[in-house]
């Protein structure tokens, strides 16, 4: 994957509005701020190389290299990628309870990766009103106040630059899909500095079909819901395709088509639901609310599984092959588009480098692209 | 040269130039008031405001004993260019300069933000004094800031080389002239400071050939 | 000791242009003198306010100048002397009051010095004074050298008094603020004692009340008193002709393109073949003298600045005289003989001539020209303007700068004057995106704010410094607050008038004459016209960022931020670094990823250096003036500053 400059991030990713925000490009330099959920370049940065466009998920992402860096071999186009297990989970007895989403998953395996001391620090994302906000988390007791999704994209890999800069060593990271592609990007050191050391321990990734302009849902609730306090926003399975705004006293329900208009361009790119470059991808199951899809993709995700069950920090039952049908099938659709679209804008293996170019073979190209809503369609 | 000796030209035409807050402004009125002492007709054309915030200033004086001069010297007809830095040199030297010119330089840079940030560079010194003396009869470099600063302020460089252009007899300047015109603008007790930064500057001229 | 009181009559002096026009006032009797600052008349009224008690004269900075003007034809009424002084851009403010008050008439001696700025060398437009002259009917004198400059301002109140109106006398920034030999007069030892006399008839204009009404009436009064200013003018010795009896060219000028005309036919030797009108009176011409000179030759050739104010007159005359005269050749800027823009220059006016007489003129050699070219563009880089090492407008637009950024919506700045126009540069990272005349930035932005209906979703800021605030910001901010226009307004507020020299303002506690004066709290000003106003400080970064960045992304009506700190020039503040300055070469990144010279490449503060050799940054011990604030853009901390005891 080449490496080019700031300006280049600027032209091709913030100025086409690819950019999802997802803070990869923040405090690294004095150049990338995020405010209210957009990044902004505040200055020109004439370097012809820099880390933040080396970064960037957004640039261009060539699968192959992403999967071979993950020790597999070349991409193969399976709608979840590469994996060990997938499971039925939820929080165990021993870890502590949050607001969670559902299972409390996600909460349960940083917290027990903090109190075991297999992580240092864990990059989370945090709220303040519908803003995200990225925070970096020491405390197990903290972790549990960061529990629970957003649907507005958040700049949380800003903290994980943070914590480089404040010298961590070994933090694990939970992000979108996009996020762990970043962080895949950023472990791999790209721009050959010498003194760099990988300072992530642990990936885990959260299954993700498309984020909100932050800004616009704001403007979008306050318009709805002018003057009210939204405590929390959230999306239940399909087929009900809406948006439930949960204020002080009632629950608002929001078509999703009234919101489609705030997904990010960039999103409409991204051939990856389920985090397949983290250690261990977590999502809801939309057949049973109170627990997690897990899926454990590497060794090391395998072991802090079955670590924190045997420490009753967790519940996992083995996912029968039949609930993975209706997974495999909502990743396959998130392919599908996404390299629909690629194609039709000639993003696909194009000899020029990004934005937002998805490189592949081709093979897994066929696969990904036959059936509904592909290329082929 | 002593303070009764003929102008060796008439109109004699004196450019002090430098960068604002360089005390340009200062330097000619002060060479102004030694002139007029001696009953010369004297005009002095000046920058002020807006063109003073770190851009390029210029005094032209114009020395007679007939009457008011322009203000603005034609082109070509400076006698003497004291130079403050030494690209402001070049920059009065193409609009003044003559193949006859006598040219006084403080040698230290004060960088433009065009070359602080990197879209200019600044010329190496060699060269810098290299292109000075093609374009001058004769070409003092002195290292008047240095020695301000020596003296505990870098402001100093402009008395400096009014007593560098003492020391070069081509002008009816000397100390009690100058001592005279200084205490006419300043407060005694900056008078003394000032003589001392008259004379280093001669004597910095007098241990000096010129040329690069 | 202070020459301008002091001087003794007969003696000559080394005076700049504005202190002749002080010395010419005090030496014709003024009381009162008003002025608003602006490059180049600032040093007049700062002049008179410095021996303001020794000569028992009233000198103010007025809040702009229309109040100037007032101030000074109050005492005018009252029968006193009056001066009032302003730049040009500042007889457009006072237009408005100078057009019902040349109606009127005045009483004791009253002039108007506009100075103009040819070639805008310190100024947004090089818009002129003495058309001013033609539209409010009063008579306009032109001093030619630094003599005139002194000696005709004491005409002009003198002038003034004879016709009972204004007397306006142009200067340009080539006199202001060049300075040259001046023989001293004597100083009055009587100045009158002031009455208001109202009780008259109405229309007696020495006891009636005062008014340009009724109009016609009035009108044909002060039509009058023109004609006897011009039948003054007819005689007037500082009218001046040198040259042949009959020349083959008549030079026609005045102000100070006199010196460069007479330097010009000196250099090419024309003195017996051209010879020099220089006008003193410019409005009306005196139209018998230049009729007579006209007479003498077939050619003209008009040299003046900046519109051809002269040349139509003048050929409005020759119009009028041609049966008599015969039909004249005149060349000028209408046809393209002299530059129609910009400030004029000996050697214009040499090429000019050189043109005319078909003379061929090299100042230097061909070949020292062209080598000089050379070295200059390969040697001295171009100095753009750039904020003063120290200067709290660095930190202002830096803060200001990374905000709109931040808030990511196009969001724009409406500029205004002073130093911090330069916010339109480079040095100010381009911040201003407007700039017009006093108090602009704010009227402009309370318009920008009422156009979201129309789609527009930019955030709007518009910057004013602290005398612009007084000046004509107020009713701008009022119009904004009573519209509820969604914009912030930041207050650059540097304790005092830094553009022009440190005059002080209605927001300081002292007043012109260095006398304690109650200041008006802009803070109170603002809270109290009902904009939600903060004080910050824009060396405090990142708290004033944050501030900023919630006033501006808010959308809350109209918000005031004032940023507070002293200009780093101020007399306060001169030559006092706050702080120690290092810099560790180890933990400067330099040019890497993660700053790459983010002190020196965009900060630009001219007390920072890149040191090629050594590939980081260098703090310049010469131009730093310790600010620290440097310390705050550094992203790594390699900068850091100790406070000075």
């Amino acid at each position: 994957m080449q490496v080019l400059g700031p300006g280049d991030l600027h032209r091709e990713v913030l100025e086409t509005g690819l950019c999802v925000g997802c803070g990869a490009c923040i405090h690294l330099c004095p150049y990338f701020h995020t405010w209210q959920g957009k990044t902004a370049m505040v200055f020109s940065c004439n370097r012809q190389k820099g880390r933040c466009h080396a970064f960037c998920p957004k640039t261009e992402v060539d699968l192959d290299a992403l999967s071979r860096l993950a020790g597999l071999g070349e991409y193969s186009g399976d709608p979840l990628g590469a994996y060990q297990q997938i499971f039925a989970a939820r929080a165990g007895d021993a870890a502590v309870r949050g607001d969670f989403q559902d299972g409390g998953t996600v909460s349960a395996l940083i917290g027990y990766a903090l109190e075991t001391g297999r992580i240092d620090a864990a990059v989370l994302t945090g709220k303040k009103g519908l803003m995200p906000e990225p925070a970096l988390v020491t405390r197990v007791r903290d972790v549990a106040g960061y529990a629970g999704s957003g649907y507005a994209a958040a700049p949380t890999l800003a903290a994980l630059n943070q914590g480089v800069n404040q010298g961590y060593q070994q933090m694990g990271v939970v992000g979108t899909p996009c996020q762990m592609t970043a962080v895949a990007l950023m472990r791999e050191n790209p721009m050959a500095d010498e003194n760099f050391s990988d300072p992530v321990a642990l990936t885990i990734g959260l299954f993700c079909t498309w984020a909100l302009d932050a800004r616009g849902l704001m403007a979008f609730m306050e318009k709805r819901l002018p003057g009210e306090e939204i405590r929390k926003i959230r999306i239940p399975p399909p087929p009900a395709e809406i948006l439930v705004a949960e204020t002080r006293n009632h629950a608002v329900e929001i078509a999703l088509d009234e919101i489609r208009d705030l997904v990010l361009q960039g999103c409409g790119l991204c051939p990856d639901m389920t985090a397949e470059w983290a250690d261990v991808s977590v999502g809801a199951m939309e057949q049973n609310p109170g627990y997690n899809t897990l899926v454990v993709r590497t060794e090391k995700g395998r072991q802090l599984t079955a670590d924190a069950a045997a420490a009753g920090y967790l519940e996992v039952w083995d996912l029968p092959q039949s609930g993975r049908g209706c997974l495999e099938r909502a990743a396959a659709v998130k392919k599908r588009r996404a390299f629909g679209r690629a194609v039709e804008t000639g993003r696909v293996n194009s000899e020029k480098i990004g934005p937002a170019v998805l490189r592949v073979n081709a093979r897994a190209l066929e696969k990904m692209t036959a059936g509904p809503g592909g290329a082929h369609e | 040269m002593a303070a009764d000796a003929k102008l060796p030209g008439d109109p004699y035409n004196l450019v002090i130039t430098g960068v604002g807050g360089q005390g340009n402004v200062l330097a000619s009125r002060v060479l102004g008031n030694i002139f007029t002492q001696q009953g010369y007709r004297v005009t002095i054309g000046e920058t002020f405001g807006a063109s003073q915030r770190g851009g390029s200033v210029m005094s032209h004086l114009r020395i007679s004993e007939t009457g008011t001069w322009s203000p603005r010297m034609p082109r070509g007809r400076a006698h003497v260019i004291i130079s403050l830095e030494p690209t402001e040199a070049l920059r009065v030297l193409a609009d003044y300069g003559n193949p006859e010119v006598i040219l006084l330089c403080n040698t230290r840079p004060v960088h433009s933000i065009a070359v602080i940030s990197g879209q200019a560079r600044y010329p190496q010194q060699d060269q810098l004094r290299q292109w000075i003396g093609d374009l001058s009869a004769r070409a003092w470099f002195l290292e008047a800031t240095r020695a301000a600063m020596e003296m505990g302020n870098p402001i100093f460089a402009n008395i400096m080389m009014i007593g560098a252009l003492a020391a070069a007899d081509i002008l009816p300047v000397d100390k009690d002239s100058f001592k005279a015109a200084v205490s006419q603008i300043m407060p005694e007790d900056k008078v003394a400071a000032n003589c001392l930064a008259f004379d280093r500057g001669g004597q910095m001229l007098l241990k000096k050939e010129p040329g690069p | 000791m202070n020459e301008l009181t002091e001087g003794r009559p007969g003696q000559r002096l080394l005076m700049m242009g504005n202190q002749a026009i002080a010395r010419g006032a005090l030496e014709a009797g003024v009381s009162v003198a008003a002025g608003y600052p602006g490059t180049p008349s600032s040093e007049i009224i700062e002049n008179l306010a410095g021996v303001a008690a020794a000569a028992g004269i009233y000198v103010e900075w007025s809040v702009n100048e229309k109040v100037a003007a007032e101030v000074a034809a109050a005492a005018s009424f009252a029968g006193l002397r009056s001066l009032c002084v302003m730049k040009q851009n500042g007889v457009n403010v006072a237009s408005d009051f100078l057009l019902h008050l040349a109606g009127g008439g005045t009483r004791g001696g009253m002039v108007l010095v506009p100075c103009d700025d040819p070639g805008a060398l310190s100024s947004i437009n090089e818009g002129e004074s003495r058309h001013f002259a033609r539209l409010l009917e009063i008579p306009l004198l032109e001093p030619g050298d630094f003599q005139e400059a002194k000696d005709m301002i004491k005409w002009a109140f003198e002038l003034s008094e004879q016709i009972g109106n204004l007397v306006m006398v142009r200067s340009v920034t080539r006199l202001s603020h060049a300075s040259g030999n001046v023989e001293l007069g004597p100083m009055p030892d009587f100045r009158p004692k002031a009455r208001f006399r109202h009780t008259g008839f109405i229309l007696d204009p020495r006891q009636g009340a005062v008014s340009s009404a009724p109009v016609a009436y009035k009108h044909d009064l002060q039509q009058q008193k023109l004609e006897k200013a011009q039948d003054a003018f007819e005689n007037a010795l500082f009218n001046t002709y040198t040259g042949p009896e009959n020349p083959e060219l008549l030079v026609i000028t005045a102000s100070a393109c006199n010196l460069y005309c007479r330097e010009a036919i000196e250099i090419l030797g024309l003195s017996d073949r051209a010879g020099l009108l220089k006008l003193a009176t410019t409005w009306p011409l005196p139209n018998n003298l230049v009729g007579r000179y006209l007479e003498k030759t077939g050619r003209v050739l008009i040299v003046e600045e900046v519109i051809p104010f002269l040349e139509e007159n003048i050929k409005i005359l020759a119009a009028e005289l041609a049966l008599e005269i015969g039909a004249k050749t005149i060349h000028a800027k209408r046809d393209k003989t002299l530059p129609s823009v910009g400030e004029m220059h000996p050697d214009h006016v040499i090429a000019a001539l050189a043109k005319i007489f078909d003379l061929s003129y090299e100042a230097v050699s061909a070949d020292y020209t062209e080598k000089a070219g050379l070295c200059v563009l390969a040697g001295a880089p171009g100095r753009d303007l750039t904020f003063c090492p120290g200067c709290p407008h660095r930190a202002s637009y830096w803060i200001l700068h990374n905000v709109l950024a931040l808030d990511n919506r196009e969001g724009f700045v409406c500029g205004d004057i002073g130093c911090y126009s330069l916010g339109m540069r480079e040095t100010g990272y381009f911040s201003l995106k407007t700039m017009h005349a006093m108090g602009s930035g704010t009227g402009l932005a309370s318009g920008f704010g009422k156009l979201g209906p129309f789609g527009m979703d930019q955030s709007i800021v518009a910057v004013s410094g602290d005398s612009t605030f007084f000046h004509a910001v107020m009713p701008a901010l009022v119009n904004a607050v009573h519209y509820n226009a969604d914009i912030t307004l930041v207050v650059f507020d540097n304790s005092g008038t830094a553009m022009t020299g440190f005059q002080p303002h209605p927001g300081l506690e002292t007043d012109a004459m260095g006398q304690s004066a109650p200041a008006v709290d802009i803070e109170a000003v603002c809270r109290a016209l009902g904009a939600q106003t903060t004080v910050c400080d824009p060396f405090e970064m990142d708290q004033t960022r944050d501030i900023l960045l919630e006033k501006v992304s808010g959308k809350n009506g109209v918000q005031v931020v004032i940023m507070r700190r002293a200009c780093a020039l101020s007399p306060a503040r001169r030559g006092r670094p706050e702080y120690e300055m290092y810099l560790d070469p180890q933990i400067c990144i330099g040019e890497n990823c993660g700053c790459n010279k983010l002190c020196t490449r965009v900060f630009k503060c001219p007390g920072l250096n890149w040191d090629d050799q050594n590939r980081c940054a260098r703090i310049d011990e010469v131009i730093c003036a310790g600010c620290g604030v440097c310390a705050s853009v550094c992203p790594a901390g390699a900068i850091t500053r100790k406070k000075r005891t």
